[in-house]
């Protein structure tokens, strides 16, 4: 190395660690910071049992518990490339610096986790550390997941070995200088994975602490819903703001009546994580959809109890950006109402209407109903254009509804302009995306 | 095992075994025999197979059974004993408006529907309401034209 390397590379770790000590300052608050009230350690709590699984479970065996707690950590949805086998890896997580390959967690021995011990399965999950002492990236929400207990943690990891070891070994990841530095997750991890198990709070309900725990230890909610800060990690002074995640529109569920949840009714609420779909509120796509098929439609029905008894208790935050209250039913005709986009009409005339109607009340099916929906709300439009471009498919108890995806069969000008026909017609004001806003929304998403 | 699935189909009830999420125009054509509805696309984009549920037109290719179940569902094989669907026949063998066929179920089953709610539709209302209905032949011209007779009755 010359001198002149030598400099440089000095410069750049103090540059580094000037930067880690800038964001320990910034770094705000912790996901629980909020609730205030005193915390206890969970042996020294007495009042319920917020980790492990629900009372029917408690007698099954430890990989059937297992399973019910990677369910509601949702493990296989990032761990399994469509098509490929559970669990076994290779989903590409596209960052704006390179992509990230999720990693093959069966019991494989040479591509999976099968050398894994106790310790090794706790050091990754709790710490974000690799077996062979490399560092994870926080797509791996290791920061979320150090608030399980170790019971907890060792139940999935008897469960993941009871699966089929499958041999697949993930591609590559593929990010540039310096984000391919993974010792410098070392810095990144001291600053923003507390590290620590959840603890209890005595001056909430058991039900609340049993929420709080599945949300914040398990199904990682923050990880799409909380703004990131500089440093990429969550930021907790805008907890359930909302967020756009791998180019979808994560929407606030803080407890703010207009933009989040405080409008919401239990039974909405408990309808949408059960079933992806709440009358007047839309069907959950996307990231979500995949978060209610695998995960939160399997959980008890007093865990999602619990869950929104939790949020309910997230202070409000505003996003300045929605309108205060969703648009009314649109005019039954054609003819009436927002006519702004004359492409847009043409296509929504061809494409749409026979299922979502021109009142925007679906004829077909109350979970193909926009009236009411954030993402026809959104004057970003962003989930409107993602759901057109990658199409939806929703299961219920009584049956299946699907949208097909468009992506294919309609040009990134088409796609922005039926978009900004949606959004004008059914929501409170209209979007103005460009074909070029829909060609990065493509990118965000193209595995 | 599924649940024997109750549809009421042309004022008739109609009683058959199908999993929920198989779609309205499987069960019509493959399972009662009812062919006159066409399949064309698959993913609702060409209106071949489009039905009237509770009287408006839907296409049956993307719409799970259970979707429809105590709703009013009429097929093309019904749709001329409504006053709206007769009116439409008749235009149509007027202006002998069909070339190969394969679309027409669904064509006639949208205008139906359409001047059942809008009985004087102009150019725009027809855009609106049979823009999702693709025919390859290109009768469109010949489509409007019947539309418009079938409103007022009027030779063109």
């Amino acid at each position: 190395m010359s001198g002149k390397m030598r400099i440089l590379t000095s410069l750049g770790v103090i540059a580094i660690v000037a930067v880690a000590l800038g964001l320990w300052i910034v770094r705000g608050p912790g996901p629980l910071d909020f609730a205030g009230g005193t915390k206890v350690t969970l042996a020294d709590y007495r009042a319920g049992k917020p980790s492990g699984v629900p009372a029917k479970l408690e007698k099954a065996s430890l990989v059937e518990r297992g399973e019910y707690i990677a369910k509601a950590a949702d493990c296989m949805v990032c761990h399994t490339k469509p098509g490929e086998k559970e669990y076994s890896g290779g989903l590409g997580f596209k960052l704006p610096f390179g992509t990230l390959y999720s990693t093959n967690i069966t019991p494989d021995k040479d591509t999976g986790i099968g050398n894994y011990s106790d310790q090794d399965f706790l050091n990754a999950v709790q710490h974000g550390k690799r077996r062979d002492g490399a560092r994870l990236y926080p797509a791996m929400p290791y920061t979320s997941y150090t608030f399980m207990t170790d019971e907890d943690v060792l139940a999935v990891k008897a469960y993941l070995f009871s699966l089929p070891p499958v041999r697949a070994k993930a591609p590559e990841n593929t990010l540039s200088f310096p984000f391919n530095q993974r010792w410098a997750m070392m810095v990144w991890s001291a600053v923003f994975n507390p590290d620590t198990r959840f603890a209890p709070d005595t001056s909430k309900s058991p039900e609340w602490n049993r929420g709080a725990y599945l949300v914040e230890a398990l199904a990682h909610c923050g990880e799409c819903h909380t703004p990131r800060n500089l440093g990429f990690a969550l930021d907790n002074r805008r907890k359930f703001a909302g967020a756009i995640t791998a180019g979808w529109r994560a929407f606030n569920i803080s407890s703010d009546k207009a933009t989040g949840l405080g409008n919401w009714s239990d039974k909405d609420l408990i309808s949408y994580l059960s079933l992806g779909h709440a009358p007047g509120h839309g069907s959950a796509s996307g990231p979500m959809g995949e978060a209610v098929d695998h995960s939160f439609s399997q959980f008890a029905p007093e865990d999602i109890r619990s869950i929104v008894a939790y949020l309910r208790s997230v202070p409000p935050q505003p996003s300045p950006d929605l309108p205060a209250t969703t648009a009314p039913v649109a005019p039954a005709s054609h003819k009436d109402g927002i006519t702004a986009d004359a492409r847009g009409k043409m296509l929504f005339a061809g494409a749409c209407a026979s299922c979502h109607g021109w009142s925007g009340e679906s004829p077909v099916s109350p979970m193909a109903t926009l009236t009411g929906t954030w993402a026809v709300n959104d004057p970003a439009a962003t989930n409107v254009a993602q759901i057109v471009l990658s199409g939806t498919k929703r299961h219920t108890p009584d049956g299946a509804l699907s949208m097909p995806a468009f992506g294919n069969a309609y040009t990134d000008d088409e796609i922005a302009a039926v978009a900004n026909y949606v959004t004008a017609r059914f929501g409170a004001k209209g979007s103005k995306l460009t074909a070029k806003d829909v060609a990065e929304l493509r990118e965000q998403t193209a595995e | 095992m599924h649940m024997a699935t109750v549809l009421t189909i042309n004022g008739e009830t109609k009683s058959f075994d199908a999993p929920p999420e198989m779609p309205l125009l499987w069960v019509l054509r493959d399972i009662l025999g009812m062919t006159g509805t066409k399949f064309g696309c698959g993913i609702a984009q060409c209106g071949a197979c489009t039905v009237h549920v509770d009287g408006k037109a839907v296409r049956s290719c993307v719409l799970p059974v259970s979707a429809v179940e105590n709703r009013a569902i009429t097929t093309i094989e019904h749709v001329g004993s409504t006053p709206a669907g007769a009116k439409v026949q008749k235009a149509w063998l007027d202006l002998e408006v069909i070339q190969c066929g394969y679309c027409q179920s669904g064509q006639i089953m949208s205008a139906a529907a359409l001047l059942a709610a809008t009985p004087n539709p102009d150019d725009s209302d027809i855009d609106a309401a049979m823009a999702g209905n693709i025919c390859r032949c290109g009768t469109y011209v010949r489509i409007r034209e019947a539309v418009k007779q079938a409103a007022n009755g009027r030779q063109s």
